[in-house]
C-alpha cells in the first residue's frame, strides 16, 4: 500500500474525511425521507456507502445497521470483477441486484450502485442496500421451503442505463411484489439517495481541487487499519473458543454455533467450525451476512468509535464451513437469516470475555422477535411488521436495559399506530418481572406483548422467535436470563418460526425472554437489590 | 425593550441568579430603570423566557409524579420506543422515565382506534388508584390511556375524579397536552407536564404577584417554543410548552429580520460559549417540527432524550462554541469539542488554569479577537496562553505550526457546523445554496463568514444588537394558541362535515384562548394546515388547507398543495399513492406586534470607524495588515471591501477575503461573499 498520509496535512484531512461521512449522511437522509419500508424510515434498516474505484470503502453512513458493515464493497468488487468490469461502466448507470451472496444475505435487501464520474473518468462508486417492503414470494419469515419460495432475484443488472431506465425490469418488479407502487417508490428512493451523494462529492471534489479520490481512500483506509490493528494488539494473544446453542425451530431441532477466535499479533481470526449445517428453515446466512454479523460486535468492543470502511476489517477476518448454517449454499432458504445474525455476537462475547472481560456485554435476550401480519381490511390488502425486543444483557458496571436490542436495533411500532392499520386490538405490553438473569449486575427485562384478532377474517401470521427452549447466557458467573414463551388461546399448538393463521377472536400471547446478567449475584449492591424489588423488577 | 414613545429599542443585558431565578428578573428591571428612565408602572408588557422547565428535566428535579394509563399497559412509559440511539456504544443508557414503575397505576378501560368505548372506566379501580396517590404523597398526575386522542371521555372522568378525591394534587390529561396518535410520546410528554406543572404553577406565580406588588400593571406573557407568546395561565396549564422557551427567540428575529430585509429563505446561526445553533427561516417562516426531546442522556446524540411532541422552532444544536476545547484524536486528527472548558477554567487565555487549546484560543492567535478589547474590553487574556496550549496540545503532536493549529480549529468547528446545517437543510428537503444567513451570538459573527462559504451561501447579515438577539424576537411574536387534532384518514374517503366540525371546534378553542388574555378576538389571524403524506410513508409534510369551508370540492386543491410541496422538497411526486391526512392544527393568533429594530444611538458623523490596522491570519494568506473597525461608528452607507474586522461589545464580526460589505439602513452589516 502507498503511504499517503502525507499528502494532506493533518487539518485538510479531517476535514476532508469528516466532509466523506457528511457527504453519506446527507444521502442516507434523503433516502430516510423518501422511503416506505417502515424497517428503512424507522429503523434505519439501510446503509450508504462511498466507494474508490476499486471498490474499496471510504465512508458508511453513521447511522446504517450493522447487518450492512462491509457489504457494499464487498458487492461492488464482485461487480467489477465478475459482472461489470471498469470499462463498462458509464456516467448516469445504475445497477441493481438483490442476489443474497452476493449482497445481504436475503432478497429484501437490494442493492443499488452508482460509478461516479468527475471530470470523465470513472473515480469511484456510491452504493445502498435498504430493506425493501416487498420481493413477492411466501409472506417474509421462515416459513418459505427453499430459496425459491422467497420470492424474485435479481442478478446484477443496469436499472439505469446511462440515464436510460430499463423499463422491462422495472415491469417484471412490479408484477411480482405486493405493494409494487411502495417498492418501485423504495427502489426511485435509493437512486435518489446515490444522485444526492455523486452531486456533494462532485462540489467537495472541486472546491478541494480534487481530481481522483484514490489518495485520500489510502490515507483513510490506511489509518482506519492502524488505529484497529492497535486496539487488537492492546489485548492478550490466544485462541478463545465458547459453544453457544440456539433455538433452531424451537423444537427439537437446536442449532450450535461453535466459535473460535484468535487474537494473533494485531489480527482476530473467527472460525465457525464446528456449527451446525443449513437447517431446513429459512434461518441459514451466507458468507457477506456471517461477517458483517461478526465484525460489528468484534469493533464495538474493541474501537467503537473508528470510522466504518475498509481499513476497520482488514484485520479482522471470518471462516464458516460450506454449506453450515453461517455458510449456507443454494438452494437452502435464507429469509429470517437475521434470527441467526442477531446471535452471532453472544458467541463472539462469549470468547471474547475470556479475554478482554471489561470491554464485553453479557447475552441479549434478542434475536428480535418479528412478527408480520397479512390480510384484508378496509377492502385493501395489508401488509404489517413489527417488532419486539427481549432485555439487554449486563455490562460491567451496569445493569442491561429492559426490552433492548443488541445487535438488531429495530423500534416498536406504536400500538395505536398497529391498531389503526390492522383488525388487532392489543391486550398487553408490560415488562416481565423476574426474566433478567441476576449477577452484580443483572440484565434486562423482557417484554410481554398480546394481541386479538378483533377483525371478521383470519389474518395470516409469520411469525420470528428466538430462545424459548433457550437462554441468554450469563458471563462470567452472571445468570441467565428467563426463555420466552408463545401462546394462543384458546390454546392450540402454534409455530415458533413460521406461517399461521390468527382466526376471529383468538388472542396471541409473546413474552420475551429476558437479559443475562454479568458477574456474581453475590457482589451485588444491597440498594440495587432494594430498588429493585421496590419497582417489582424481580420476583 | 422596546420604547413606544420613539418607536425605538433598547438593550440591557444582566446575568441569571440560581436558586431563584426571579431576582434576575428584578435586576434587569432595575437596570431598565437605571440606564432609561423607565419605571415598572409605566411599562405595559413583560414578556419572559425561562430555561427553568428544561433544567428542571435535566436535573430530574421535577415533583413526584405519577400515572395513570389503561391497564397493562403501565410499563409502556418505562419501555419508549425500544431503540438503541448509539449503534457502537454497547455501554449506553437510555433515558430513565420521570415516573418509576411503583407509581404507575393501571385501570380499567379500554377504547378503540376509532373512539368506541370497549370496557368501561372501573369507578372501584379508580377509587383504589386515588387511594394510592393520596398514600403515596404524590403532587401530580399525569393520565394517558390508550387511543384517548379519538375519545377523551375516560380521561375526563379520571380528572374530575381527582380533582374530587384528590384537590392539592395537579393533573395533565394527554387528550388536553397532545392529543395525538402514539401511545408511547403522547405518554411522555404528559408525565413530563405533569412532572413540571408544581414548580412552574409556584414560579409563575410568585413572578406574577411580586411585579404587581412592585407596581406592575401591565401583562406578563412568555414565550413558548414554538415562538408564540402565552400567556401565564396557558402555561401554568401546559408547562411543557415553555421547554425551548429561550432559543425560540433568535428564530423569531430572524422571521423579523427575513422581513425587513427582504430575504424569503434565511439560515440563522447563533453559537455562543458551548454550543451553536442553527435553525431555518423558510418562504419567512420559521420551520417547526414536532419531533422534540428533552433530558438527553448524550446532549448532542438524538434519541438519548424522552420525546415531547410539541410544536417546537426546528433547531439544530452541536457542540461547537467559544468554549469548546480541540485535541489530537487517536486518529491523529484534529478534533474539536464537544468537550466544553466553560466559564471555568474557561479557555487558556482567561489565565484560570485552563491549559486545553479552545475555539476562542484559536480565534485570538489568529487576530480575529483583540486582546486589549474582549468583552469591550471588561476582560484581560493572554495571548501567550493561548500560543503554549496550541504548541503543547497539537501543534507538536501534529506536528504542525501554532498558526495552522489555530486556523485548522477555526476551519474544522466551520466544518462541523457547515456539515450539520447542511445535513439539517437536506432534511428539510432544500437546498443550503437558496439561503441567506444572518449570525448572532457571542462567536456568532466570528465564525459565520467561514461557515457561509462552506456552504455556499452569498449573503451574510450581522444584525444590530448581535449578542441579545434572541431577546429582541421576544419583542416581535404575537400572541397565539395552537389547537390540535388526531384524525388519521384518506384524503377521498374524509367526511367533509365532521372535519368542518372540529377545525371549527379548535378555532373556537383558540377564539376563547385569545379573549381570556385580552386580545380582540375579532381581529384574529387564522390558520389552518394538516400534516400529511403518502400512505405508508413515515414523514409528514404540513400543508395549508384552502379558506372556509370544506368539501368534496377542496380535495383538488389540497392534492394540489402537497404535490407541489412534495414536489418542490423531493424533486419527485407519486402521484398514484393514495394521500393521508394526520394531524389537523388550527394556529389562532392576536395581532403582530408593532415593532421597530433600529439602533438607539444617532449616527455620530465625523468620528472616524476605522479603530486600527492589526495582523489578522486568514487561510489562504497568512497573517496580513487588516482593517479593524468600531460598529458604533459605522454609518449607514458605509461600505468596503473585505477582510475586515468589525468590533463591538459583545461580539466581532470577521469578514475574509473576496467580499463586500456595507452597512445598511437600519445599521445591519451585510456582507456579500463572492
Amino acid at each position: 500500500m502507498r503511504s499517503s498520509t502525507k499528502i494532506f496535512d493533518p487539518v485538510t484531512f479531517s476535514i476532508l474525511w469528516s466532509r466523506l461521512i457528511s457527504i453519506v449522511d446527507e444521502a442516507g437522509t434523503t433516502l430516510q425521507r423518501t422511503s416506505f419500508s417502515t424497517v428503512t424510515r424507522e429503523s434505519n434498516d439501510f446503509a450508504v456507502v462511498l466507494m474508490d474505484a476499486e471498490g474499496r470503502s471510504i465512508a458508511q453512513s453513521s447511522i446504517s445497521v450493522p447487518s450492512f458493515l462491509g457489504v457494499l464493497p464487498m458487492l461492488t468488487k464482485a461487480l467489477l470483477k465478475d459482472y461489470f468490469p471498469l470499462d463498462q461502466w458509464t456516467e448516469g448507470d445504475v445497477v441493481m441486484t438483490n442476489d443474497p451472496w452476493l449482497c445481504a444475505g436475503h432478497k429484501p435487501d437490494i442493492g443499488i450502485v452508482s460509478p461516479i464520474f468527475y471530470k470523465k473518468n470513472l473515480i469511484g462508486f456510491i452504493g445502498t442496500i435498504a430493506h425493501s417492503p416487498d420481493m413477492g414470494g411466501v409472506l417474509w419469515g421462515a416459513g418459505s421451503r427453499d430459496l425459491y419460495e422467497e420470492g424474485l432475484m435479481i442478478p446484477p443488472t443496469k436499472l439505469i442505463k446511462a440515464g436510460e431506465p430499463n423499463t422491462t425490469l422495472f415491469n417484471i418488479l412490479e408484477a411480482n411484489v405486493r405493494a409494487p407502487l411502495q417498492t418501485i417508490g423504495d427502489i426511485k428512493a435509493q437512486i435518489a439517495a446515490n444522485d444526492q451523494g455523486i452531486k456533494s462529492l462532485k462540489k467537495m471534489m472541486q472546491e478541494n481541487n480534487l481530481v481522483e479520490l484514490n489518495d485520500l481512500a489510502d490515507a483513510i483506509i490506511e489509518k482506519t487499519e492502524q488505529t484497529m490493528r492497535d486496539a487488537i494488539r492492546s489485548a492478550p494473544d490466544g485462541d478463545y473458543s465458547y459453544t453457544y446453542i440456539t433455538d433452531g425451530d424451537g423444537k427439537e431441532l437446536k442449532c450450535t454455533v461453535q466459535t473460535k477466535i484468535t487474537i494473533k499479533g494485531d489480527t482476530i481470526h473467527v472460525d465457525y467450525e464446528g456449527t451446525s449445517g443449513a437447517h431446513p428453515l429459512s434461518i441459514n446466512a451466507v458468507k457477506n451476512y456471517t461477517y458483517a454479523y461478526t465484525a460489528y460486535p468484534i469493533k464495538c468492543a474493541f474501537s467503537p468509535s473508528v470510522p466504518n470502511n475498509d481499513g476497520a476489517f482488514y484485520p479482522i477476518t471470518v471462516t464458516a464451513p460450506e454449506g453450515s448454517l453461517l455458510n449456507a449454499k443454494k438452494p437452502s432458504p435464507l429469509g429470517a437469516r437475521n434470527i441467526t445474525g442477531n446471535m452471532l455476537h453472544s458467541s463472539v462475547f462469549g470468547a471474547l470475555s475470556q479475554a478482554i472481560p471489561e470491554k464485553v456485554q453479557a447475552d441479549c435476550g434478542s434475536a428480535c422477535w418479528c412478527v408480520v401480519l397479512n390480510g384484508m381490511y378496509k377492502n385493501k390488502e395489508y401488509v404489517e411488521y413489527f417488532f419486539l425486543n427481549g432485555g439487554y444483557g449486563a455490562r460491567p458496571g451496569m445493569d442491561g436495559e429492559s426490552v433492548l436490542s443488541f445487535p438488531t436495533n429495530v423500534a416498536n411500532v406504536p400500538i395505536e399506530v398497529l391498531e389503526n392499520d390492522v383488525p388487532i386490538l392489543v391486550t398487553e405490553k408490560s415488562l416481565v418481572d423476574g426474566s433478567a438473569g441476576d449477577g452484580q449486575w443483572r440484565g434486562g427485562l423482557g417484554q410481554r406483548f398480546a394481541f386479538k384478532n378483533v377483525g371478521e377474517e383470519a389474518i395470516n401470521i409469520s411469525i420470528l422467535t428466538e430462545k424459548t427452549i433457550t437462554q441468554a447466557k450469563g458471563l462470567l458467573g452472571g445468570g441467565d436470563g428467563l426463555s420466552g414463551d408463545i401462546r394462543i388461546i384458546p390454546e392450540r399448538p402454534f409455530p415458533k418460526k413460521g406461517l399461521d393463521k390468527l382466526h376471529p377472536g383468538e388472542e396471541l400471547i409473546l413474552t420475551l425472554p429476558g437479559g443475562a446478567g454479568y458477574g456474581n449475584k453475590s457482589k451485588r449492591a444491597k440498594s440495587k437489590i432494594d430498588n429493585d424489588r421496590l419497582m417489582k423488577y424481580i420476583k | 425593550m422596546h420604547d413606544n414613545r420613539d418607536q425605538k429599542l433598547r438593550f440591557s443585558k444582566t446575568l441569571t441568579t440560581y436558586p431563584d431565578p426571579t431576582l434576575g428578573i428584578y435586576n434587569g428591571i432595575k437596570k431598565i430603570e437605571e440606564l432609561y428612565g423607565v419605571v415598572l408602572d409605566e411599562i405595559e408588557y413583560i414578556i419572559h423566557g425561562t430555561t427553568l422547565i428544561t433544567n428542571a428535566v435535566i436535573e430530574r428535579k421535577g415533583s413526584k409524579t405519577a400515572f395513570i394509563t389503561t391497564k397493562g399497559f403501565e410499563d409502556v412509559l418505562e419501555i419508549g420506543r425500544e431503540l438503541r440511539y448509539d449503534i457502537y456504544d454497547l455501554f449506553l443508557t437510555m433515558p430513565k422515565a420521570l415516573v418509576p414503575r411503583n407509581l404507575r397505576f393501571g385501570v380499567e378501560e379500554r377504547v378503540s382506534n376509532k373512539g368506541e368505548i370497549l370496557t368501561p372506566l372501573s369507578p372501584q379501580g379508580l377509587h383504589e388508584i386515588s387511594q394510592k396517590i393520596i398514600e403515596n404523597k404524590v403532587e401530580a398526575v399525569g393520565v394517558c390511556l390508550l387511543n384517548s386522542f379519538a375519545n377523551a371521555r375516560h380521561e375526563k372522568i379520571i380528572g374530575q375524579h381527582l380533582q374530587e378525591k384528590c384537590p392539592d394534587v395537579q393533573f395533565s390529561l394527554s387528550s388536553e397536552i397532545m392529543p395525538e396518535i402514539r401511545e408511547y410520546e403522547r405518554s411522555s410528554a404528559t408525565a413530563m407536564n405533569a412532572y413540571v406543572q408544581p414548580l412552574t404553577d409556584k414560579y409563575l406565580k410568585k413572578l406574577e404577584i411580586e411585579l404587581k406588588e412592585k407596581g406592575f400593571g401591565g401583562k406578563l406573557l412568555i414565550m413558548d417554543s414554538g415562538g408564540k407568546l402565552t400567556t401565564v395561565q396557558e402555561a401554568r396549564k401546559s408547562p411543557i410548552q415553555l421547554l425551548e422557551s429561550g432559543p425560540a427567540g433568535g428564530a423569531i428575529a430572524g422571521v423579523y429580520f427575513s422581513k425587513t430585509l427582504d430575504i424569503k429563505n434565511l439560515l440563522c446561526f447563533d453559537m455562543g460559549g458551548t454550543t451553536a445553533k442553527a435553525s431555518i427561516i423558510f418562504d419567512g417562516k420559521p420551520e417547526i417540527t414536532n419531533n422534540f426531546e428533552a433530558g438527553r442522556v448524550k446532549r448532542f446524540k438524538k434519541g438519548s432524550g424522552l420525546p415531547v411532541r410539541i410544536p417546537v422552532i426546528d433547531m439544530i444544536e452541536i457542540g461547537a462554541g467559544g468554549g469548546s476545547i480541540a485535541r489530537a484524536d487517536q486518529l491523529g486528527l484534529l478534533v474539536v469539542g464537544p468537550d466544553s472548558a466553560s466559564s471555568t477554567p474557561g479557555p487558556a487565555c482567561y489565565g484560570r488554569g485552563g491549559d486545553n487549546p479552545t475555539v476562542t484560543d484559536a480565534d485570538l492567535v489568529l487576530g480575529y479577537l483583540d486582546p486589549e478589547y474582549f468583552l469591550g474590553g471588561t476582560m484581560n487574556i493572554s495571548v501567550e496562553k493561548s500560543r503554549d496550549a496550541l504548541r503543547e496540545k497539537l501543534s507538536i503532536p501534529l506536528d504542525i505550526s501554532i498558526e495552522e493549529a489555530a486556523m485548522g480549529i477555526h476551519r474544522v468547528v466551520n466544518e462541523n457546523m457547515a456539515n450539520a446545517a447542511r445535513v439539517h437543510i437536506l432534511e428539510k428537503g432544500m437546498d443550503p445554496r437558496h439561503f441567506s444567513m444572518i449570525a448572532f451570538g457571542g462567536a456568532g459573527p466570528v465564525h459565520a463568514f467561514g461557515v457561509a462559504k462552506l456552504l455556499n451561501v452569498k449573503e451574510l447579515v450581522i444584525p444590530i444588537g448581535a449578542g441579545v438577539t434572541s431577546a429582541v424576537g421576544f419583542l416581535l411574536a404575537p400572541i397565539a394558541k395552537e389547537c390540535i387534532h388526531s384524525h388519521i384518514r384518506n384524503l377521498e374517503s374524509l367526511d367533509w362535515d365532521e372535519v368542518n366540525n372540529f377545525l371549527e371546534r379548535l378555532e373556537e378553542e383558540g377564539k376563547q384562548f385569545l379573549v381570556e388574555s385580552g386580545e380582540d378576538d375579532k381581529a384574529y389571524h387564522l390558520k389552518r394546515v394538516v400534516d400529511m403524506r403518502y400512505e405508508g410513508q413515515g414523514h409528514d409534510i404540513t400543508i395549508e388547507l384552502p379558506e372556509d369551508k370544506l368539501d368534496t370540492k377542496s380535495i383538488d386543491e389540497i392534492k394540489k398543495r402537497f404535490i407541489k410541496e412534495y414536489n418542490f422538497r423531493y424533486n419527485r411526486s407519486n402521484d398514484d399513492i393514495a394521500l393521508q391526512m394526520v394531524t389537523w392544527r388550527v394556529l389562532v393568533s392576536g395581532k403582530m406586534p408593532d415593532v421597530v429594530v433600529k439602533q438607539n444611538q444617532k449616527d455620530k458623523r465625523g468620528i472616524d470607524p476605522l479603530k486600527k490596522v492589526r495582523e489578522v491570519y486568514f487561510d489562504v494568506t497568512g497573517y496580513m495588515k487588516c482593517p479593524v473597525y468600531d460598529r458604533y461608528h459605522l454609518a449607514t452607507g458605509f461600505s468596503a471591501r473585505g477582510p475586515m474586522i468589525i468590533e463591538e461589545k459583545e461580539s466581532t464580526t470577521v469578514v475574509g477575503l473576496n467580499s463586500e460589505v456595507y452597512i445598511d439602513n437600519d445599521k445591519n452589516i451585510v456582507i456579500h461573499i463572492e
